[in-house]
């Protein structure tokens, strides 16, 4: 079969064939590198850049680049972070209104923190945080779990092993839990911009359900801390 | 099973050297060599021509000529080519008159991939035997280093068509790491000629387009064109120079063509890339797709207009951000006995 080494252009390949194959592909020719929107990136002067960044640039003055995604931008507005939230949020392909909820949010957050702000007294007032987009960010820090449960059969018997979690995984389920947590524990009169301000406030000062849940999976790992050395991997 | 989805011609193209030993003896070929150069000066001779000059454009024309074919597929039309174009090369026999095998690995199978394993696999000891020489003198290792970013392995069929064999994917990828192995080594600079076989070059992806000139215009104006492409959206964009950033699409400005901010913020990244927010006026013409295809078009299209306007380095980096490559993805088919193109029918157990 050519599929594998047909695609074994450039040394930075690794001209590996996989036990079984992926039923996962995509319409690129594996040798494609993602795209850099920075614009900072581009404008570091050639002596600032170390071994390895010269390394980059040269594989990617000689590589093609896949196209950017239509979320991804160059403007100080997108943030990559922002619109995979968005991304889960939405329902049905209805990006207009999970991005229209998204922004609604983010008003309320920084309505909330300005009434805040305004009501505190002058030694406070500098650490009241505004931006609504730091708090997102901590919000989110806050809620990622360090170590996860998977289940792993031995003997008949299934047992809750604590395994590492890579960060792309940290992340994913910090937003997952916020999600479900205010799609189901609210009031029905309650609109989600509303609710999930609520939840990112609480989350931003390590208090609230999502904060509970992480600290619940946490104290699961410990107490299943025996069966570690049933993982593998 | 991997689908291929982005092939090139190379790989379509079926390796028919490794196909086996010849079918043809040298002999036969010989003489089919000496009867293509006789028939050759006939030709030249019937057409009126002078049989030296007479190239292989100017055969093409006369035999197109005298035997004229209606047949659609041109590889059935009469042809009269060298001999070696039309028997590909192919392995000679590789046992003597007595049946013996010229070659000691011949009952391997892949005597010529083996022979190649052991003398990679050689050089690899001379250098590491070369290495322990310099380390017993005490002398520094050189650690120049290759460059990396302008040259790639061969690539599995022209492996093939070196070795004249079939290379499974596994013996491939082997051979592949042995080479990288060889190359790691601090002294590998000795048999850096016998690496060269196994290496080509990969020109910059830069110099593979072709930048087209500013135009003008009668105002005197500098404006330059562009056209892109997104699932089934195809746009055409014309960028004029001195403007104020207005934007036009179909006629209607793009504040109430694309209400969706998203829309916006595609159709001005290439802009707000390279800084030139306020100094461009756009007019675009779109069909097709749906709306953030037809903002997808768009965007293509003005980064392709731009690259005029800018300097080579500034087209490098547009490139490298992904302003400029087409965005190959489209909708999956959906296929029989699925309801989608993933999803699979609800399963009921009876």
């Amino acid at each position: 079969m050519a599929a594998p080494s047909a695609a074994g252009m450039g040394r930075r390949l690794r001209a590996w064939l996989p036990r079984i194959m992926p039923v996962r592909w995509s319409r690129y020719n594996p040798s494609y590198l993602e795209p850099e929107v920075k614009k900072e990136s581009y404008q570091k002067p050639l002596e600032e850049q170390t071994e390895e960044e010269r390394e980059q640039m040269e594989l990617k003055a000689v590589r093609p680049i896949k196209a950017a995604p239509p979320t991804l931008s160059s403007s100080v507005f997108s943030d990559p972070m922002i619109s995979k939230f968005t991304n889960m949020m939405m329902k049905s392909g209805n990006k207009v209104l999970a991005r229209s909820l998204m922004s609604q949010t983010l008003e309320a957050i920084k309505r909330k923190q300005l009434e805040k702000y305004h009501k505190a007294p002058e030694n406070e007032k500098e650490t009241i945080e505004c931006n609504p987009y730091v708090i997102f960010h901590q919000a989110l820090k806050n809620c990622q779990p360090i170590i996860g449960l998977s289940n792993i059969t031995k003997g008949g018997k299934t047992y809750q092993v604590p395994v590492p979690l890579t960060d792309n995984r940290k992340r994913f389920l910090a937003m997952k839990w916020l999600i479900t947590e205010c799609r189901e524990n609210k009031h029905r009169r309650t609109l989600m911009p509303e609710k999930l301000s609520q939840e990112l406030l609480l989350a931003f000062n390590n208090e609230g359900p999502v904060i509970k849940r992480k600290h619940v999976l946490h104290k699961m790992a410990e107490a299943n801390r025996a069966y570690a050395h049933f993982r593998w991997w | 099973t991997l689908r291929l989805i982005c092939t090139t011609t190379a790989v379509q193209r079926k390796n028919v050297g490794a196909s086996g030993p010849e079918k043809y003896t040298e002999a036969f070929i010989k003489k089919q060599i000496e009867e293509f150069n006789l028939g050759k000066r006939h030709l030249a001779n019937m057409m009126g021509e002078d049989p030296e000059t007479f190239t292989q454009e100017d055969i093409d024309r006369a035999i197109a000529y005298l035997f004229p074919s209606g047949l659609f597929d041109k590889q059935a039309r009469p042809v009269m080519k060298h001999p070696t174009e039309i028997f590909p090369e192919q392995r000679k026999i590789q046992w003597g008159e007595d049946g013996r095998p010229f070659h000691f690995l011949f009952y391997t199978g892949k005597q010529s991939y083996y022979s190649l394993m052991h003398e990679t696999y050689e050089k690899l000891l001379n250098v590491q035997k070369h290495q322990d020489q310099l380390i017993a003198q005490d002398l520094p290792l050189q650690k120049e280093k290759r460059n990396l970013a302008g040259s790639r392995w061969l690539t599995k069929i022209e492996l093939e068509e070196m070795l004249l064999e079939k290379v499974s994917d596994d013996d491939y990828s082997r051979f592949i790491q042995l080479l990288q192995k060889l190359v790691a080594l601090p002294c590998a600079d000795i048999e850096e000629k016998y690496i060269q076989k196994f290496c080509k070059e990969v020109p910059a992806q830069l110099k593979t387009v072709v930048i087209e000139p500013l135009q003008y215009d009668e105002r005197g104006v500098a404006f330059s064109t562009g056209e892109g492409k997104r699932k089934t959206a195809s746009a055409t964009a014309v960028v004029y120079d001195n403007g104020t950033g207005k934007i036009t699409v179909n006629g209607t400005d793009i504040l109430h063509y694309f209400p969706v901010l998203q829309d916006r913020e595609q159709l001005l990244f290439p802009f707000q890339f390279l800084g030139r927010i306020g100094k461009h006026d756009m007019v675009c013409t779109v069909s097709g797709g749906g709306r953030s295809a037809q903002a997808g078009a768009i965007r293509l299209a003005s980064a392709k207009a731009l690259r005029s306007f800018v300097t080579e380095k500034e087209v490098e980096f547009m490139r490298q951000a992904g302003l400029l490559t087409v965005d190959p993805r489209v909708k999956e088919r959906k296929k029989p006995g699925q309801e989608g193109p993933r999803r699979k029918f609800t399963w009921k157990k009876r």
